[in-house]
């Protein structure tokens, strides 16, 4: 050992206790940051009068909702509204979700299209509605085209059920009677008996190699099975058809336009956004595979789903989280068109009527948390699926 | 011995070559093929000739109030009478060559730190590009300069989306790479305050950030102080911009080979030496396209605070449309004009992110 390295070292050469003197100055620094923070929190509060704690939660809300998926009225407390914003968040942000994911893959696949025309259709979609600010897009749906629509006395009917005015849409509304139940349960005993097939099919072709005509099959039964269950319970339900009034509509289920400008803007704009990542997907597939598929002798149809589609999932299903996320933060937006989510319920007008801010935006803080961590924990086990698909 | 004489070429097959074949091939190349493209082709014939027939053909395009509206189509008078408010704001008129100068020097600070030579650009193009915000607020306001003083509520329209993405992603450059280091640091209590900082802001919606920032960060400075409204929302757009950046960083720092590191520590290279000489160049190199998209999303996202009432271009048009003298249903004209005036911004910097892409791509890949 050479004498210079046994020199004794001063204390501020040795990483270790540099780490440590910096973490404790950040720890310090924090510290009074924070304390500053809670007690200037403190005695603002003090000086607005505003009393911190989870009570106003029990006490009675007094304003209506616009739409809700539970019962509720004005008499009902903030803590039930919290839960009627979340029901209609959590509606709108299954709605845009599944919306933009259908129009996504559509049109990311439709980029690869034989088509010069549908190639082209998708490309322009993507830069049209990519590079417009969403809340724009809410507007424009919102304020220039529902709100166009005519008037509840000159609704555009279809068959005297289905009617879309300026109001919203008005859809018949399915109501069981006794024995319905039988119905739904006979829904999911066909559910089950088609997810088992569909295991024991695979079983059997990775096995023998024999295939078993699944999709044929499970659409028969899951079709098949409630209509038998309805013959037989003799259709113990009917449906309530809205029935055009004076001045507006009755009876049957509305949808009212806040829902659909919200719901139109949220998956038109993030199917843009996921048709881009379902198209790098694919790209990232090397052409060879296509090639070789082909050389097999693979249809177009089945190369696309049997070999490049699985592959393309391992790079688009990590987008598609993300994406995901963003569109249920996004859907926030609501409160600029009046839509009642848990934002506008809740940081808006619960909000105002009780002036409980730090806890009421840190409530929907955690619940936009909550939520977008279930979204990635389903999605990683989707990506867990699909990456296992890799080469063994 | 015979001479070999080659045969004539064949013409190319008949359905290979000319218009009718690309038709063909392009557009009717089985059943289904043909049913889209006639659906789309309907479609396109149907709506094309209605849009432009109202959009330009009976559109009005001159005038200075809805009388001038005579025609069925667009007015687009609408939109040339609050141009100017679309664009400044309220801005004082005798005022504007503010912004129209603050715009020309915040095109010359980005080009700069390009253009520059090395030196020139460590020495005068980066402080100017850091100190650009600061000394554009302070210009705006007027007072520092002993200027007329404009108070932040007359700011707005355009001009101030421009200026609260720039000066917000340019604060947000130093404060996200900090992050971002700290969350790859050895030592854990800094790296669990920058994880902590930067997943909260992912994770949260920017509209509940805007909300932070005008009804709680009142709450937290001293009791007696009013922070300005403006000032708040740079703040809160700074941090919500840091948290993505941050993340754009680390996936550039992922991308350099640890080579990289170890050749600087083997130089004897201290940290900031190796980060800043080593590592920050080629981790912009890598994260150019990204936070590019980055920027482009929080520029669209500017719009969002219309609903904390701040004066944005979005904001001002629906001023705009619910004005009385302007109550004739101009909402379409007025979201086309501004869809367009971002269309055309975010657009650009997507076309220009492909092409840093493109020139930056010098195939460092293994």
């Amino acid at each position: 050992m050479s004498t210079e390295l046994q020199k004794p070292r001063s204390f501020f050469n040795n990483p270790r206790n540099r780490a440590l003197i910096y973490q404790i100055l950040l720890l310090l620094g924090l510290g009074y940051f924070l304390f500053s923070i809670v007690s200037n929190v403190l005695a603002n509060m003090e000086a607005r009068g505003i009393k911190s704690g989870f009570g106003f939660l029990f006490t009675t809300a007094g304003f209506d909702i616009l739409m809700s998926l539970i019962p509720y009225d004005a008499t009902h407390s903030y803590g039930r509204t919290f839960l009627v914003g979340l029901l209609n968040t959590i509606l709108v942000s299954v709605i845009g979700i599944v919306l933009a994911t259908i129009i996504g893959f559509v049109l990311g696949i439709a980029y690869f299209s034989k088509n010069w025309l549908v190639r082209k259709f998708s490309i322009i979609y993507v830069e049209i509605f990519r590079n417009i600010p969403l809340l724009l897009q809410v507007f424009f749906w919102y304020f220039a085209v529902l709100a166009a629509l005519p008037a509840a006395r000159e609704s555009i009917s279809i068959g005297e059920a289905v009617f879309l005015n300026v109001r919203g849409l008005f859809i018949p509304a399915l109501v069981g009677e006794a024995g319905a139940n039988v119905i739904y349960l006979a829904a999911i005993v066909a559910v089950v008996i088609v997810i088992y097939l569909t295991k024991q099919s695979k079983k059997k072709q990775d096995e023998t190699g024999a295939q078993f005509p699944i999709g044929r099959v499970a659409l028969l039964i899951l079709l098949g099975l409630p209509i038998i269950a309805t013959l037989t319970m003799g259709t113990p339900f009917h449906f309530d058809y809205p029935i055009l009034g004076r001045f507006s509509l009755s009876g049957g289920t509305t949808i009212i336009p806040e829902l659909m400008a919200l719901s139109v803007a949220l998956s038109v704009y993030c199917g843009a956004f996921i048709a881009e990542a379902v198209r790098a997907g694919i790209q990232a597939v090397p052409h060879g595979q296509t090639e070789a598929a082909r050389s097999i002798g693979l249809k177009e149809r089945k190369i696309m789903t049997l070999i490049i589609v699985p592959q393309a999932m391992r790079v688009i299903a990590p987008l598609l989280n993300s994406e995901y996320q963003s569109l249920v933060k996004n859907s926030t937006l609501a409160t600029a068109i009046g839509y009642p989510d848990l934002f506008t319920v809740f940081v808006g007008t619960s909000l105002n009527q009780t002036g409980q801010a730090i806890e009421i935006v840190f409530m929907t803080m955690a619940v936009y948390f909550v939520i977008n961590m279930t979204i990635s924990f389903l999605m990683n086990l989707f990506n867990a699926k699909v990456a296992l698909s890799e080469r063994k | 011995m015979k001479e070999f004489k080659p045969l004539p070429a064949l013409p190319a097959p008949k359905d290979t070559v000319g218009m009718g074949v690309w038709v063909k091939q392009n557009l009717f190349p089985n059943l289904v093929n043909s049913m889209m493209t006639v659906l789309i082709a309907g479609f396109l014939i149907s709506v094309v000739p209605g849009v432009i027939d109202w959009a330009i053909i009976s559109a009005d395009w001159s005038g200075t109030s809805q009388l001038d509206c005579k025609k069925d189509g667009a007015c687009w008078v609408f939109v040339s009478a609050w141009m100017q408010q679309f664009i400044y704001g309220s801005y004082p008129d005798e005022q504007l060559w503010r912004i129209n100068l603050a715009l020309v020097v915040l095109v010359l600070v980005i080009a700069a730190p390009n253009v520059l030579q090395k030196e020139l650009r460590n020495k005068l193009g980066v402080p100017m590009f850091l100190l650009y915000p600061f000394v554009c607020a302070a210009f705006l306001d007027g007072r520092m300069f002993s200027l007329e003083y404009v108070s932040t509520d007359y700011w707005g329209g355009f001009s101030l989306n421009v200026f609260l993405a720039a000066a917000s992603i340019i604060i947000a450059f130093p404060l996200s790479f900090l992050w971002a280091l700290g969350r790859r640091s050895d030592m854990p209590f800094v790296r669990s305050v920058c994880l902590i900082l930067i997943e909260f802001f992912r994770g949260v919606p920017v509209l509940a950030l805007f909300f932070m920032g005008s009804v709680m960060l009142p709450l937290f400075f001293p009791t007696g102080t009013s922070v300005d409204k403006l000032l708040r929302v740079w703040i809160v757009l700074i941090l919500f911009m840091s948290g993505y950046m941050a993340e754009v960083f680390r996936g550039g720092f992922q991308a350099i080979p640890q080579g990289q590191y170890e050749a600087a520590d083997s130089l004897g290279l201290s940290y900031w030496q190796k980060t800043l000489l080593i590592i920050f160049p080629q981790v912009i190199k890598v994260s150019m396209p990204n936070i590019l998209a980055t920027f482009v999303m929080l520029f669209k996202n500017t719009t969002f605070l219309l609903i904390i009432g701040i004066f944005e271009m979005l904001s001002t048009t629906q001023t705009a449309l619910s004005n009385s003298n302007w109550l004739g249903g101009h909402a379409t004209e007025g979201y086309l004009f501004v869809a367009l005036v971002f269309w055309c911004c975010c657009f650009s910097m997507s076309m220009i992110s492909n092409s840093i892409e493109r020139k930056l791509d010098t195939g460092h890949k293994n």
